[in-house]
């Protein structure tokens, strides 16, 4: 699924060449829950970005659902992150003056080919995450748990083989977190490759496997012996779907 | 089909923020309407000018007593215009088809019976006629006998007809010029207002030996009205005239003329007056304000590409190539400068359709400020939206998520 092999990228600054990432190397299979580790500075952002196809390693192979991106130009990079990654951020980065569901209908619009059944899709990708009854909310109109949740609907609506997902909590209250750690607990249950970057181990164990990175180089790779769940107030996670 | 999506983006955008929008809009706005009325107005003028050189006549051209610069009447007591001089120039001038020697009078008295109105009389030959295309409704034109004859009789004006003999017919009636008895021969056809103003049609015609003998008591003449064959040869032709009256009235050019000519040239020079200049600058002043509004355009877009860096850099993550972000800003751009031109026309055709209807200034509207609006704003859409869509397509996605 997700091939990485001596991935090494370095900045030229104006007097000195920074190395970030120094020969990074692991798998992810498909169906993986895999949070990559590490304090600021150590290269996780670098990293991330390369794992987005938002950035060129400066040397080493990167394959992603057997295609080998880290060639590809800039065009290319693109259509790949349009088709295999759904990201997830922080700050959430929804269009303040635009309705949950056109934020949903987003990618589509940059897909080789936009769907017939589009807006279908974003709907039932609303009420999957409990939206149901806000699809023509503004962001400003949500609260930052909603708001993440769009963000998660968004990137799910390409049907993507990678979930990237950049401390997705990070923004959020620990209620609104653990909403949103439920949901990924819950889509890596049907099935999808899920690799969450966070500096938080409490964060990190949710998942089932945690790669620590330091100065650019992984210290520490090992399954998690008993991935926490988490847990939330019945109300919240039970959807529209449950509801009706 | 994807350019079209990345419109819609771009419109969504412009939508999301009015009075951006707005700001984006506004020179254009001012400068295509600016364009459509000065072109409306240009047009206006030159219809206003054509209709007083019909007034005038194209193919003519008129000598008048007295010198000075402006279409004016004859001055009073200018005694060097014969009709001698007018035989002259029928006989050397080439190109001349009719030559119409007259002679005016101004308030003079006119009776019939117990009604009185003050009229211009014109004593003229035969060929006035032709020399004004301007022949009788009702009765005879004034013909060579009564010339020949010293006849007393007349042909009125439409006008004078009506408020001395109400709507019955005068043919054979009398009416009294001055002190003498005039028979009515015949009633002029509608004519409408003169290029002066006055009303063409308040006037009466006299042979020109009657005229000149009974009523004026003079023998020169103050005007000579000329129609030339060829209208391409009217000015030359005035020239020609211009010389031939120097040598019979012993004139040499630092002494000023004792005659004056106007040819249909000369009328539609002095009815554009300073318009056509003016509406050159007019002009220039639109296209002024379209440039300086894409100016205003370009620096707009170019501070929203800074603050929409993270929609940029969003889009980029989710798959927009550098050719969509292109596409989207361009696409904002054109619609701005295209929206512009849309009420910028429309506010142009009202202001033009007030302007006409207020009287200040005619006004012709017709398609081309259109089209050339059309064409003015596809090329400041184009060229002042290129660079903030080239920088905002360079934006890279990391960078701008940032």
């Amino acid at each position: 699924m997700i091939e990485l092999e001596a991935i090494e990228k370095t900045y030229d600054g104006v007097a000195v060449r920074t190395a970030v990432l120094k020969g990074v190397s692991f798998r992810v299979a498909r169906g993986e829950y895999v949070a990559i580790m590490g304090t600021s500075g150590t290269g996780k952002s670098t990293l991330m970005n390369i794992l987005g196809c938002l950035d060129r390693p400066t040397a080493g192979r990167y394959r992603l659902d057997d295609t080998d991106v880290a060639d590809l130009d800039d065009d290319q990079l693109s259509r790949v992150r349009n088709s295999k990654i759904g990201f997830v951020f922080q700050q959430f980065h929804l269009l303040d003056q635009t309705s949950a569901l056109q934020n949903v209908l987003l990618p589509l619009i940059y897909a080789e080919k936009y769907p017939e059944d589009a807006r279908q899709r974003a709907q039932s990708a609303l009420t999957d995450m409990g939206l149901a009854d806000r699809m023509t909310y503004r962001p400003g109109e949500l609260s930052g748990g909603q708001q993440q949740r769009v963000a998660i609907a968004r990137a799910l609506i390409t049907d993507p083989a990678l979930i990237l997902a950049d401390e997705p909590t990070g923004n959020l209250d620990s209620e609104s977190g653990a909403e949103v750690m439920a949901i990924f607990g819950r889509l890596h249950r049907r099935g999808r490759t899920i690799v969450l970057v966070t500096h938080d181990r409490s964060v990190a164990e949710h998942s089932h496997r945690i790669i620590v990175l330091k100065d650019g180089t992984i210290a520490e790779d090992s399954p998690v012996a008993e991935p926490r769940v988490a847990e939330v107030a019945p109300d919240e996670t039970r959807g529209q779907e449950a509801t009706r | 089909m994807r350019s079209l999506r990345n419109a819609r983006e771009g419109a969504r955008a412009l939508a999301s923020s009015k009075l951006r929008t707005f700001f984006m809009m506004a020179g254009i706005i001012a400068g295509i309407s600016g364009l459509t009325v000065v072109m409306a107005a240009g047009r206006g003028t030159e219809k206003r000018v054509m209709k007083r050189v019909n007034a005038f006549g194209t193919r003519a051209i008129m000598i008048t007593a007295g010198g000075g610069k402006g279409f004016a009447p004859p001055q009073e007591g200018v005694t060097t215009l014969r009709p001698e001089d007018a035989e002259a120039i029928r006989t050397q001038i080439r190109g001349v088809d009719v030559v119409a020697p007259f002679a005016l009078g101004r308030n003079m008295s006119i009776k019939a019976g117990s009604t009185q109105v003050q009229a211009m009389v014109m004593a003229v030959r035969p060929e006035w006629h032709d020399a004004w295309d301007w022949h009788t409704t009702d009765g005879e034109p004034i013909a060579a006998d009564d010339t020949a004859t010293l006849a007393r009789v007349c042909v009125l004006g439409e006008m004078i007809a009506r408020d001395l003999f109400g709507n019955q017919s005068c043919v054979g009636e009398f009416v009294q010029i001055g002190s003498t008895r005039f028979k009515v021969k015949g009633v002029l056809e509608h004519r409408g207002p003169s290029p002066q103003g006055d009303e063409f049609d308040s006037r009466l015609v006299v042979p020109l030996t009657t005229g000149l003998r009974r009523l004026f008591n003079q023998d020169h003449i103050t005007n000579i009205r000329l129609k030339v064959g060829d209208p391409r040869q009217i000015e030359s032709i005035a020239d020609e005239v211009r010389l031939l009256l120097h040598a019979r009235h012993h004139i040499t050019p630092p002494r000023e003329d004792d005659f004056a000519i106007f040819s249909a040239a000369d009328i539609a020079r002095m009815a554009r007056g300073i318009s056509g200049t003016l509406t050159y600058l007019l002009m220039a002043l639109a296209v002024l304000s379209l440039l300086v509004g894409g100016i205003v355009l370009m620096n707009i877009l170019l501070i929203s590409v800074g603050e929409r860096k993270k929609e940029i850099g969003l889009r980029r993550a989710l798959g927009a190539t550098h050719g969509d972000i292109f596409q989207q800003f361009l696409m904002e751009s054109l619609s701005v400068t295209g929206l512009g031109m849309i009420i910028g026309s429309l506010l142009g055709w009202a202001i033009s359709i007030a302007l006409d209807r207020s009287g200040l200034w005619p006004v012709v509207v017709t398609w081309e400020p259109f089209g050339l609006a059309l064409v003015f704003c596809l090329a400041v859409g184009l060229f002042f939206g290129i660079q903030p869509a080239r920088q905002a397509a360079r934006l890279s996605p990391v960078e701008a998520l940032r």
